[in-house]
């Protein structure tokens, strides 16, 4: 056999042999899960924005920023800085009065998906918040919760 | 023909060694460990490193960088890489064993098939370019040899039993040399596998299966056991 089919055999293995690895050793992380129930696109939290203040529940770090609901999407300016998520359908379900909604945002530029799961009751908001980063090497997911309330809209989305 | 005796494949060879040396070599081994393993925990403490959304870009960067230089350097002779790795999983933990392990496997394949297909000349140059004078000498005395002289060169100086046993579990003696710590005295896992390959009698795939193996139990312990570095 050439030398160079023996090397690339070699290299073939290697990879081989790294994939399987990968794939058996790399252990997924799931998203938030989010509860059952019937979610809608409702838009019931069109046109609101609302300031929160959050930490991460690993390392205690603290952050605050703008949520924003506009024509059935979702946006959060704290996410925005760091990927362009866009704006994401969000879906709703009312019970006693509470406004539960939950949306997805998928980084379209690296591995990252943030699930968002929260409650607005009023004038204040309630959530946690998975962002899971999927590398070929490894999974990291990243838990937040936070709390906030409605701030006026400017009407230019989260950017606030 | 008479040859110098090779000091290279006798360092491990404790010749002489009294029962109290050896006792001490393991106690000063145990020691170095601990003090590495508190020194990993002392920097991994003042690294206070937590992957958030603003470094996750820098965290993957440096790592892909890392795993890089990681099969670079363990893939040369002399050149104790391991300690990347154990300083990879010390400041990442458990989650980057995967990572690391595929990382040592590939690193030793290709010391493995640079010794067994590149030119000879060639890989003596190499090593005398990275100033590795040794490993150098002793692929230029093998440069001219058949391969079953290079391998009587390798193993020169052994007895003939020990000769026949090496030959019929080279791949368990192969396993053992790049699994026995401190082996970077005689060349690391990146010489051995480099002087595995240059020998000639290692079947590559067979070679890859027993470094695979040889190699797991640390990434292993660390995913399934839980085992701290």
């Amino acid at each position: 056999m050439p030398q160079i089919v023996q090397v690339a055999a070699i290299a073939l293995a290697t990879l081989g042999t790294g994939a399987v690895t990968m794939s058996v050793m790399n252990e997924d992380i799931p998203d938030l899960e989010v509860p059952q129930g019937p979610w809608t696109t409702s838009g019931a939290l069109d046109n609101r924005t609302f300031e929160i203040l959050g930490r991460d529940e690993n390392s205690g770090a603290v952050f605050d920023g703008h949520l924003a609901f506009r024509n059935g999407t979702f946006q959060s300016a704290d996410c925005q800085e760091y990927c362009n998520f866009g704006w994401s359908d969000y879906q709703t379900k009312e019970t006693d009065g509470v406004i539960h909604f939950t949306t997805t945002a998928v980084c379209p530029d690296a591995p990252h998906t943030v699930v968002f799961y929260g409650q607005v009751e009023g004038d204040d908001i309630a959530l946690e918040l998975t962002w899971t980063t999927r590398r070929w090497y490894w999974t990291n997911q990243i838990v937040m919760t936070a709390t906030g309330e409605v701030v006026p809209t400017n009407g230019a989305g989260a950017e606030g | 023909m008479a040859r110098e005796p090779r000091a290279e494949v006798h360092i491990l060879k404790p010749a002489g060694a009294s029962y109290g040396t050896i006792a001490l070599r393991v106690v000063v081994l145990i020691t170095i460990l601990v003090l590495v393993t508190w020194g990993a925990h002392l920097i991994r403490d003042a690294l206070n490193l937590q992957i958030r959304p603003d470094n996750e870009q820098q965290v993957h960067r440096a790592l892909m960088l890392g795993a890089v230089a990681y099969i670079g350097l363990l893939a040369l002779p002399f050149v104790p890489g391991a300690e990347i790795g154990l300083a990879m999983l010390a400041t990442f933990g458990a989650a980057i064993a995967p990572l690391i392990y595929v990382c040592t496997v590939a690193s030793m394949m290709l010391a493995f098939a640079v010794g067994r297909f590149l030119p000879i000349s060639a890989l003596e140059r190499l090593l005398s370019f990275l100033r590795m004078r040794r490993v150098a000498a002793l692929v230029s005395r093998a440069a001219p040899l058949s391969q079953d002289e290079r391998l009587e060169l390798l193993i020169d100086g052994q007895s003939k039993r020990a000769l026949s046993l090496a030959l019929r579990y080279r791949y368990f003696a192969l396993a053992l040399a790049v699994n026995t710590p401190g082996n970077s005295v005689i060349g690391g896992g990146g010489g051995i596998m480099l002087l595995a390959g240059l020998s000639g009698i290692f079947s590559p795939l067979a070679a890859l299966a027993t470094v695979a193996l040889a190699v797991s139990p640390v990434p292993l312990a660390v995913v399934f056991f839980g085992l701290q570095i």
